[in-house]
């Protein structure tokens, strides 16, 4: 009986909608009709109301450690996440009771959750993904020494709940593709399928470079005490400045879309599947190489491929390249600060000369040099 | 001009070329500039300097804290939004010791409690009754004297059935001494004198005329705030309909929307947490 009541409830306020909605139906029908509505709303999700309390941005708060803890969800951008027909309970399973006890777990992506994707009989899980990214560098391995397995990339880490976007292409004939999709198919879930195909297309993430390469930079690749204390390679410790220096760190760097991030030369389409490059199952091993290159650069041979992406300027071990760099690097500012002094010279002469400087009538110069005052002066006398 | 030299007699075109090139040389000059001194794409000639300075101004719990938060963002994983936070100086005076999470000893209801800091203001739950005082609540906006809403959390969305964004992200209830026909409001803003004196000099105070100063921040307030019921109930503390609240939604906070909570959960005692 409590149960039905506590029931009966919660329907209210959908039940004043459906009132203004319409004077004329029944109550049963009102009801009937509310069951329906909330089938296919965002509550559909969320039918343990998890939202009620964590729909609010200031629940949250500064656990024992003295980390600021934030337990808020969006309830509108949740609506357009490609989880939000997941319920809550099926990434957060070790929530049981209410008011819930300190959390003490992560979220596993490789839980089956109780969505069926189409042409599948199966509950969807991430465990294919997941599997290729245990197996890749980021994967925590057994032998892995403690720091190095706190160190590396969750699933959270990089990503975030993914939203649905259409796809900014324009070879994707989006409207013209839709509409005959929804010859057949009901537009509610294949607009959000086709959205989420789309959005894929064109690279191999729908971040931009640059947050592909913030991503691995930031508090990570860059930090190079962090990485010293991981024991990385030498390469490894000097790759985010050596990638900033090179011609595709710096046309990221500029806002180029097109240019190589990390994951388009350290990763296949799989995106999680980056390896040591020693791993022939890199696709910067020296065997693979040439086709990771030519992703982008086509019909290029093997001596392209050997060009090195992350060259240090070291006078011992490239001094051809060290020196000239530096040549360059003087015949540039050389060149710049050269005609600078030499205007500053001709400007400090013209002034010990007399003559004034103004910004008027059409030139900088006017007047007459001091020195031919002096001659003037001179024959006057 | 008769006897001047014909060289100061330019057309129109001729200034604004100048003025073009005056620009492209003071840029090119700049970015010349920048490239040898600061950038990490050049020599980078004065990078040692301002890395000197930055570690003579390094503070390990700023870092600490700025990298928490960093993690935070990467932990949580659903999307959060930034939203417009009061200047200081508008802050309510509690959050000067406070924070925004300012409730942390009970354990299961901690984040719930600071969840309602989104709504009201401290005093609305802590405020001390005076006698024979009334206290009126209404909407709170530190920018403006009137607030008229619309109100979050006051109304849903009709199409989505989520609460209905508004624009108005600053209005909180706050309590109102009446007195008379005056209202006078019960809290303190960061910028009352008070405050402000308290934060000139609260360094160079002891810890004993510390704590003697914060009670007069706290006349007035009572360490445990209202129950539940307090407000969640028909004829509560809280006048939801006066307050803007639209009528489905008061039913909600009237009788809290529990939908599934009590059969889908190995336990529930959110009872027994309003009866605490």
């Amino acid at each position: 009986m409590e149960t039905q009541e506590v029931l009966t409830k919660c329907i209210r306020k959908d039940v004043w909608g459906l009132i203004s909605f319409s004077a004329k139906t029944t109550l049963f029908l009102s009801v009937f009709c509310l069951l329906l509505f909330s089938s296919i709303s965002v509550e559909a999700a969320d039918n343990e109301n998890c939202l009620m309390c964590h729909k609010y941005r200031q629940i949250g708060r500064i656990d024992e450690e003295g980390k600021k803890r934030s337990y808020y969800v969006d309830e509108n951008i949740y609506a357009n996440t490609t989880h939000r027909n997941v319920p809550c309970r099926d990434c957060h399973t070790y929530i049981t009771k209410l008011p819930h006890d300190p959390i003490t777990e992560e979220v596993n992506c490789a839980n089956e959750c109780h969505i069926k994707p189409p042409f599948s009989k199966e509950n969807f899980s991430h465990k294919k993904i997941i599997e290729v990214y245990n197996n890749s560098v980021h994967g925590i391995k057994k032998e892995d020494a403690p720091e190095l397995k706190s160190a590396k990339p969750h699933c959270k880490y990089c990503h975030l709940n993914p939203i649905f976007t259409r796809v900014q292409e324009e070879r994707i004939a989006f409207d013209k593709t839709l509409s005959r999709c929804l010859n057949c198919h009901e537009q509610k879930g294949v607009t959000q399928a086709y959205k989420h195909i789309t959005h894929r297309l064109r690279h191999k993430t729908s971040r931009s470079p640059k947050e592909i390469v913030n991503l691995c930079s930031k508090n990570c690749h860059q930090e190079v005490d962090l990485m010293k204390t991981l024991k990385v390679s030498h390469e490894s410790l000097e790759a985010v400045e050596t990638y900033s220096q090179s011609v595709h760190g710096k046309s990221v760097a500029l806002g180029s879309q097109d240019a190589a991030d990390c994951i388009s030369c350290h990763a296949t389409n799989a995106i999680h599947d980056i390896y040591k490059k020693d791993d022939k199952k890199s696709s910067v091993h020296a065997e693979n190489r040439t086709e990771t290159c030519r992703q982008c650069h086509t019909n290029v041979g093997d001596q392209f491929a050997n060009i090195d992406v992350h060259s240090k300027l070291d006078p011992e071990k490239k001094p051809v390249l060290y020196y000239m760099n530096t040549g360059l690097t003087f015949v540039f500012y050389g060149s710049v600060l050269g005609l600078v002094g030499l205007m500053l010279i001709e400007t400090v002469g013209r002034r010990r000369d007399g003559i004034k400087w103004q910004i008027r009538r059409g030139t900088t110069w006017r007047g007459i040099s001091k020195i031919k005052t002096d001659i003037k002066k001179i024959l006057n006398k | 001009m008769p006897g001047e030299p014909k060289r100061l007699e330019h057309p129109k075109s001729v200034y604004v070329i100048g003025f073009i090139f005056k620009i492209i040389t003071i840029a090119v000059l700049i970015g010349v500039t920048y490239q040898i001194t600061f950038s990490h794409h050049g020599p980078g000639l004065l990078i040692p300097v301002q890395k000197k300075i930055e570690a003579q101004q390094k503070s390990a719990i700023l870092e600490e804290v700025k990298r928490q938060e960093e993690y935070e963002k990467h932990r949580h994983f659903h999307n959060i939004v930034d939203f417009p936070s009061l200047p200081e100086a508008s802050r309510p005076v509690c959050y000067i010791c406070h924070s925004d999470y300012p409730h942390s000893k009970n354990k299961k209801v901690r984040a719930l409690l600071n969840m309602h800091t989104q709504f009201f203001v401290c005093e609305t739950c802590h405020i001390e009754e005076i006698k024979d005082t009334d206290i009126v609540y209404k909407w709170y906006n530190p920018f403006n004297e009137n607030p008229s809403g619309p109100f979050f959390g006051t109304s849903y969305n009709q199409d989505t059935g989520n609460l209905a964004e508004v624009e108005d992200q600053f209005s909180k209830i706050a309590p109102y001494f009446r007195f008379g026909d005056n209202q006078d409001l019960a809290i303190k803003a960061q910028d009352a004198p008070l405050a402000k004196d308290y934060m000139n000099v609260r360094d160079q105070l002891t810890p004993e005329q510390r704590d003697n100063v914060k009670k007069k921040f706290h006349v007035n307030i009572k360490a445990k705030g209202h129950e539940c019921k307090a407000c969640h109930a028909k004829k509560g503390i809280l006048e939801f309909k006066k307050l803007g609240f639209a009528v489905n939604r008061i039913v909600d906070l009237e009788q809290l929307n529990i939908k599934g909570m009590v059969t889908k959960y190995e336990k529930f005692y959110i009872p027994k947490l309003f009866s605490d």
